[in-house]
């Protein structure tokens, strides 16, 4: 148990040297262009459908549910803002980020890892060239920005998702649900979510690159660093997401406080 | 464009229909043991050792963190409609119980077996053991596929068991410290929304999402091709797509358990 403890620092301590190294790196040296696009193309064009399903059914699954609970008291007409502001606040880019995790995190793992054990970091190495700055450089920066902006799509598509079935299903009309919406969604509550889909992106993005890039052994290790780069998504998304909430929530409360003097 | 429509007509098709016949098969093969009592016990309890006690510290973590999430989250909300926060307890518990724990439980699970599954499955079948079982007339469906479908769906009832455990334990550790709540006064408000129902609806989920898990992995595992490369991909596709089930899944069994 002890042994996990330190041993997971230690993994903390390397990732946050990566990353620093890639950003550095980035920083000095700038990006190959065409590399960049070209995985933009790769992880998120091509994630577009899986995003999109999943937007529409999470804000379906959650505006069925916040509906159960208001229907109690008949405040059916809250259905709207509610539903969207749950969603866009806390549960919509934890579900999405998950799915995409899967999706982009796993992918990029499982490439980069391959490539680490059939040595063809080490031929560019031969070449002259950092493997860091050609091959990971693009990627880490096509992950981040590709899922920031899927992370975007999916949240828009959760407040579709939650009006379709509110119109067909729950008997609230898709008027009533979209004028309820600025009522509860305040421009704090998108710009949580949005800070929020950024640092996923950028966990998604660093995380998947680290365990890819660090692996070594036989063809069985790529199995093993795609298993932790999913497994450790998950958690530091769920992490991320506690910390942003609990930083935006004192920050605000600041804010008011500044207000009132 | 036609063709391209017929290739991702044909390409979902695979999708929906391979886990089908996965599925099918494992329960021919399950009343098949049943009838001749040859189900293979120690490779079942094995895997579920595997999936569960295994799972167990990753899942108690991020429940924790979801748990103290969903109350501050849900006492904020409340106090913008409602202007107080005396009703939390029971909101953000019912949604607990009927959404948040199986799901994150078992997209957390679907993370770390179904990754393992696929990538265990596809790399005994690029390296000929699948031929090998044939060879001794094991059916592979018997001696792999089942062993891990009890162990996932144990998992995933059990885990979610516990993450609900986790769930009242630590929001009724946030409540007290942060909304000046007395722990028994929280334990009160906590159950006066939840019902049976809730609760079962709730089991019942994690039971269908232990048995998309395993199902979805194996066929991925089994249809793995070329290389080492092969293998990466059956891993991905396997987490992508059980988590992308376990969403439609969630979807309908909401909609046909609370709302009819």
């Amino acid at each position: 148990m002890f042994r996990k403890i330190v041993e997971a620092i230690r993994g903390i301590k390397l990732w946050a040297r990566f990353t620093l190294e890639v950003f550095q790196l980035f920083l000095k040296k700038g990006v190959d262009r065409n590399a960049f696009v070209s995985q933009m193309y790769e992880v998120g064009s091509r994630s577009l459908p899986i995003t999109i399903v999943a937007g529409v059914f999470v804000g379906a699954i959650l505006a069925i549910q916040i509906n159960l609970q208001l229907k109690d008291f008949g405040a059916q007409s809250f259905l709207g803002g509610l539903s969207t502001s749950t969603t866009l606040r806390n549960l919509g880019p934890v579900l999405i980020a998950f799915i995409l995790a899967g999706r982009v995190g796993a992918f990029t793992s499982a490439e980069l890892g391959t490539m680490a054990i059939t040595d063809q970091l080490n031929a560019i190495r031969c070449l002259g060239m950092n493997p860091l700055s050609v091959i990971v450089v693009p990627r880490l920066l096509a992950l981040i920005v590709s899922s920031f902006l899927l992370l975007i799509l999916g949240l828009a598509m959760t407040v579709l998702g939650g009006a379709v079935i509110a119109a067909y299903h729950l008997g609230v009309n898709p008027v009533n649900f979209a004028t309820n919406i600025p009522r509860f969604v305040s421009f704090g509550s998108v710009f949580l979510g949005v800070v929020k889909s950024f640092i996923f992106g950028v966990m998604i993005g660093s995380i998947s690159c680290y365990f890819g890039y660090s692996t070594s052994g036989g063809a069985s290790e790529v199995g093993k660093a795609v298993k932790s780069t999913s497994v450790v998504t998950l958690i530091s998304i769920i992490v991320m997401d506690f910390l942003v909430s609990v930083t935006g929530e004192s920050l605000s409360r600041l804010l008011q406080e500044v207000a009132s003097l | 464009m036609i063709s391209s429509a017929g290739r991702i007509a044909i390409k979902s098709g695979e999708v929906v229909l391979e886990p089908m016949e996965m599925l099918l098969r494992s329960v021919l093969s399950i009343f098949n043991g049943l009838a001749t009592g040859k189900l293979r016990i120690k490779e079942i309890v094995s895997q579920m050792f595997e999936s569960a006690v295994l799972s167990l510290p990753v899942i108690v973590f991020s429940l924790t963190v979801v748990s103290m999430m969903s109350v501050l989250e849900f006492s904020w909300h409340m106090k913008v409609v409602l202007r107080q926060d005396a009703l939390v307890p029971g909101f953000s518990f019912v949604l607990m119980v009927r959404e948040v724990a199986p799901v994150v439980t078992s997209m957390l699970l679907a993370s770390r077996m179904g990754a393992s599954i696929a990538a265990e499955l596809a790399f005994m079948k690029i390296t000929d053991q699948l031929d090998q079982l044939k060879v001794l007339s094991v059916s592979e469906i018997d001696y792999l596929v089942v062993p891990r479908w009890f162990g996932c769906v144990f998992a995933t009832v059990v885990l979610t068991l516990i993450s609900l455990a986790t769930a009242v334990i630590v929001s009724a550790g946030i409540a007290s410290r942060f909304m000046g709540y007395q722990p028994s006064e929280f334990f009160n408000s906590m159950f006066v929304f939840t019902r049976g129902l809730d609760f079962w609806g709730g089991i019942g989920k994690a039971l269908c999402f232990g048995t998309i898990i395993p199902l979805v992995s194996a066929t991925k595992g089994f249809n793995c091709r070329g290389g080492s490369r092969g293998v990466g991909k059956a891993a991905t596709d396997a987490v992508v797509q059980s988590c992308l089930w376990i969403i439609i899944a969630d979807f309908i069994l909401s909609y046909f358990i609370w709302t009819r």
